[in-house]
């Protein structure tokens, strides 16, 4: 395992996907919500000053964790679903998946490592993107901390962060009996579409790939619950694919 | 008669009603060269990939080196280096990174990594890329990469399928060289190509497959190879029309 580990790695090391997927996340997402919270503050009637609005509840800090909190769930999500379609589906596209063979690290291991650097790079993808949040709050003078409580904030956008970068991992399973790209990417927008749904239908607790977001936000609007244990299916359903796509990769036939 | 380190025993492969192998014999004993000559769709490739564990025959045993390929462990895939049709080149690593992963994959010892791949570096010719991406390299030097991948763990048991793919005429005398200095090693060797005149330069025995049968050997010291290779394989469509028709 260690030998795959290390060369699973070193891809995602150089990896221009997971780069770009870092720097954007990490950049971005709270530089966007910095300014959606600014132009919400600042008032006015333009499309943009109402659609930020709509987006930001409270203010200051209040305002701008709680929109982190939402868009962690959607971009933890896309953003590893993403480098997983490409962990797992470039193995096809460049035709390297057949060279994979006639080893003694058998193509099972190999998977394995995947996911392990995959959910690994995750973790780390999250405890990055809370101190991107943390220190442009602050150069960007959010405002008033108020009520809130940081340290708890923080630790629950890291725990939706993991939890959907892992769920993200899935698309792999796509990738993988799709032998390619293009499955996953069909994979990650119908688990968005799917997701949206179980919450409009108000199932999404009960849906792994709605109960995260719904967790980032159940602190800060009404009505909304999440379960420990609802939570707990999460790297349930994650082991359970993971699982499924390592014994494909065992058995799969160069075709 | 030498032991055979690569065996197929009436291996079959069917996909829906086309017979891509059937049926075939084959034993390549250590020190041998053994190549497969064939039209394109003859399967060869379907064949050495039964061979490898790509693909699970429909009937009969693939064994190398004595064990079934279907249970075989990893001591029996660490002697094996084999290139089907893709290389192990991924095309954001460098040379040297590249070769680094397939040591670590074939399991070579930590510590002989480092000096194995110096080695393979040298021997293809690769000094001049090795810190470049492999996306930057032309075809031929993904091809020389590719192999360089296949067999710097000095594998006893080599499966190339139409490895002078895409060389210049020098990587095609270094092919030849390599496949002959591996069987004189002691590997044993099964290799596909199109090219008639470079295999009877380097193989022991040469095998025609068409349509998934092996239809007749070449000799590899005759002469007009071109020409008995067509007449094994017309003769070959022929009893086949007349079976066809008197089974009609």
């Amino acid at each position: 395992m260690r030998r795959a580990l290390a060369f699973e790695f070193s891809k995602m090391r150089k990896s221009l996907v997971v780069a770009v997927t870092t720097a954007l996340i990490v950049v971005l997402v709270p530089g966007l919500c910095l300014g959606f919270v600014v132009i919400a503050e600042r008032g006015g009637t333009g499309v943009m000053a109402l659609k930020a609005q709509a987006m930001v509840s409270g203010e200051g800090w209040e305002a701008y964790l709680g929109l982190l909190g939402q868009m962690t769930a959607i971009t933890l999500f896309i953003g590893p679903g993403v480098v997983a379609a490409w962990a797992f589906g470039r193995e096809h596209a460049d035709g390297t998946f057949p060279s994979l063979f006639a080893m003694p690290v058998d193509r099972g291991t190999v998977a394995a490592a995947k996911f392990v650097v995959l959910a690994a790079w995750g973790a780390a993808l999250t405890a990055l993107l809370l101190a991107a949040t943390v220190l442009v709050g602050i150069v960007g003078g959010v405002g008033p901390m108020g009520d809130i409580d940081l340290a708890t904030t923080l630790a629950r956008m890291g725990l939706v962060g993991v939890l959907t970068a892992l769920l993200a991992l899935t698309v792999g399973y796509a990738a993988s009996v799709g032998r390619g790209y293009l499955p996953a990417f069909g994979a990650l927008i119908l688990l968005t579409i799917a997701a949206q749904v179980a919450v409009l239908f108000g199932t999404g607790g009960w849906f792994p790939y709605a109960a995260p977001g719904l967790y980032a936000v159940a602190g800060s609007e009404e009505g909304i619950d999440v379960h420990a244990v609802q939570l707990l299916l999460v790297p349930l359903l994650a082991l359970a694919v993971a699982w499924a796509t390592v014994r494909w990769w065992r058995t799969a036939e160069v075709v | 008669m030498r032991e055979a380190m690569i065996e197929a025993g009436g291996l079959v492969r069917t996909f829906g009603e086309d017979r891509a192998v059937d049926g075939v014999d084959l034993q390549v004993a250590a020190g041998e060269v053994h190549a497969i000559v064939g039209l394109n769709g003859a399967g060869k490739t379907t064949l050495m990939r039964m061979l490898l564990g790509m693909l699970r025959p429909t009937a009969g045993t693939a064994r190398l080196d004595g064990a079934e390929v279907a249970t075989a462990g990893p001591g029996v895939w660490r002697r094996v280096g084999c290139m089907i049709e893709a290389q192990f080149v991924y095309p954001e690593l460098t040379v040297r990174e590249n070769l680094r992963g397939a040591a670590l994959l074939h399991g070579l010892p930590r510590d002989g990594i480092g000096p194995e791949v110096d080695r393979v570096i040298g021997e293809f010719l690769l000094g001049r890329w090795e810190h470049k991406r492999a996306r930057t390299l032309s075809l031929g030097n993904k091809q020389r990469l590719g192999l360089a991948a296949a067999l710097l763990h000095r594998p006893s048991i080599l499966i190339l399928d139409e490895p002078s793919n895409a060389l210049d005429p020098a990587g095609v005398v270094f092919v030849r060289d390599l496949l002959r200095d591996a069987a004189a090693d002691g590997a044993a060797v099964l290799v596909s190509s199109h090219h008639l005149d470079q295999l009877a330069r380097v193989a022991d025995r040469i095998t025609v497959l068409h349509r998934g049968v092996i239809v007749g050997d070449l000799d590899p010291g005759g002469t007009d190879l071109e020409e008995r290779f067509f007449s094994e394989v017309y003769e070959a469509d022929r009893v086949r029309a007349a079976r066809a028709t008197g089974a009609a």
